[in-house]
């Protein structure tokens, strides 16, 4: 279990992680949300202890978690939203420190190598150097380079960004194939989407601090299982229900274009943060 | 484990890079010597110049070629690719990356001082080179090994490393015992410039290679700015902030 106590990073004046307590159960997958420069990438390098925090700390399985602790390090596995790693290793190269760094056999990274390479269709690149490598296919092999040290907990921070949608399907498959292997994943992501067909909960983050927590659905059914949109010149504007026969009888009361849907986790973003954005 | 893992690192990269990292070490000194050694003409103490000049660019390429694979390299990895991100979530205990990159960095120092002994090898003369003086260049290699990681700590920017390169190691490579005596700058002066690492590597590694018995003082004093600059590296990598 990871436990975020008092979470509290600040650069000078700014709050960029704002007492932020959460639990992450063994197995979950969580989400973070929250709009740019509201503290999802700041909490995941606090977890990584890339960055102290200013206050506060992060336990994980009871043991709480700093530059020292290497057993409870030897847990965690990221992929961050830059490309860190060296731009001059050759994708084997890469494998074989990561190995290396997590005290792994020869033999075992050899193995887990091809294995990874030969799902990941990395295979022929190989002997390439990283710079010599696209977007998608550095993101495969940070994916690969994770996945090397069999993690429990899998940090990532914005994996699918720069993928083409097939991609980002197959990473989702992916994903969800290694939650069911009981690893515990934080995710952070733009897409939405993406956060309401993988978390088991979301937490949205808004100014560093924790707006609401809960299972996508409850975080839906909160708002209203259904959504009537009134299509205005230059803006829309929701109401949700939860009845869908009031829903209805909203909408045939209503004049100018207007459309009903099932409500979306988008929906609750805009609703809970977007809105206090923009005013 | 973490040091064998960071050596073998700096190994990859020197496989890759040797002839970019040999041409580096050779070109400088080899310029030094042309132009002081053999260009003009000068005695020194009553022997050729070149007896004096040749143990200080040994000492002085241990720096520069010590200072340079690490104070680069690890401010590229920090603030540039990354990478350092990588070893901090990594179980590997942090104190061990560290020592890996001051003897991978002293290392390298050791590699650009052969490649002057070898390319000063066909000069006949009476300097001797023993076990006492490779000590004392590896010894220099991890002093300039810890500044150059304590820097990059520092480093704002990756352009950061060129800059303090020509604030710290070009003054000591100049002013350091490598060209001139320290025994002839200003009194007060002399003195802080005598303190400085390269001076009593230089004036170490010259004594030996001219069969003289080196200062009593030259080793602690390395050893005290290796305490020192050591102790800076792990508070930085263990203590720092925002890496």
């Amino acid at each position: 279990m990871i436990e975020l106590k008092n979470l509290t990073k600040k650069f000078g004046d700014f709050y960029a992680v704002d007492h932020l307590n959460l639990k992450v159960e063994t197995g979950e997958f969580l989400g973070l949300l929250g709009a740019n420069g509201a503290g999802k990438t700041t909490t995941i390098s606090m977890i990584c202890t890339v960055l102290l925090p200013t206050e506060g700390e992060v336990i994980i399985d009871g043991e709480k978690l700093d530059r020292r602790a290497s057993d409870v390090k030897r847990k965690l596995s990221v992929i961050t939203q830059e490309y860190s790693m060296r731009q001059d290793m050759t994708l084997e190269e890469v494998m074989e420190y990561q190995g290396r760094l997590y005290h792994m056999k020869k033999k075992d990274i050899k193995e887990k190598t091809e294995e990874l390479f030969a799902f990941a269709d990395l295979s022929e690149h190989r002997r390439k150097t990283v710079r010599h490598l696209s977007g998608g296919m550095k993101r495969k092999l940070m994916v690969c380079r994770a996945l090397l040290t069999d993690p429990e907990i899998m940090l990532l921070d914005e994996p699918t960004a720069g993928m083409d949608a097939i991609a980002r399907r197959q990473m989702w498959s992916l994903l969800r194939r290694l939650n069911e292997r009981n690893i515990t994943i934080i995710l952070t992501t733009h897409y939405i989407e993406e956060a309401q067909a993988l978390c088991d909960r979301i937490a949205l983050i808004d100014k560093g601090k924790l707006d609401i927590v809960g299972p996508p659905q409850e975080l839906i059914d909160g708002l209203g299982k259904y959504a009537v949109d009134l299509i205005e010149e230059e803006d829309v504007v929701s109401h949700y229900f939860n009845d869908r026969d009031q829903a209805i009888e909203y909408l045939t009361g209503m004049d100018g274009k207007t459309v009903m849907r099932e409500t979306s986790l988008e929906d609750v973003f805009i609703e809970r943060i977007g809105k206090r954005i923009s005013g | 484990m973490g040091i064998i893992t960071v050596l073998w690192e700096k190994w990859t990269e020197f496989k890759r890079d040797f002839y970019k990292i040999t041409l580096a070490a050779m070109i400088t000194p080899l310029l030094y010597i042309m132009v002081f050694g053999f260009g003009i003409q000068i005695t020194s103490h009553g022997e050729p110049y070149l007896y004096f000049l040749i143990p200080g660019l040994v000492a002085m390429s241990t720096m520069n070629g010590s200072f340079g694979a690490v104070a680069q390299n690890m401010s590229v990895q920090r603030l540039y690719e990354k990478a350092l991100d990588q070893v901090m979530v990594s179980p590997t205990p942090l104190w061990q990356f560290i020592l890996g990159q001051i003897i991978g960095g002293s290392l390298r120092g050791m590699y650009a001082a052969v490649i002057i002994l070898i390319l000063t090898g066909p000069i006949r003369t009476p300097l001797v080179f023993n076990g006492l003086s490779f000590l004392i260049m590896f010894l220099n290699g991890m002093v300039f090994s810890t500044i150059g990681i304590t820097l990059s700590f520092m480093a704002k920017s990756h352009t950061d490393a060129p800059r303090f390169s020509s604030y710290i190691i070009v003054p000591m490579s100049f002013l350091c015992n490598t060209f001139v005596s320290t025994d002839q700058m200003p009194g007060g002066f002399r003195q802080f410039i005598g303190a400085l690492p390269l001076s009593q590597a230089s004036a170490m590694i010259r004594s030996i290679s001219h069969g003289e018995a080196i200062t009593w003082y030259g080793i602690p004093i390395l050893l005290a700015y290796l305490v020192v600059f050591s102790a800076i590296s792990f508070l930085f990598v263990y203590k720092k902030n925002n890496l």
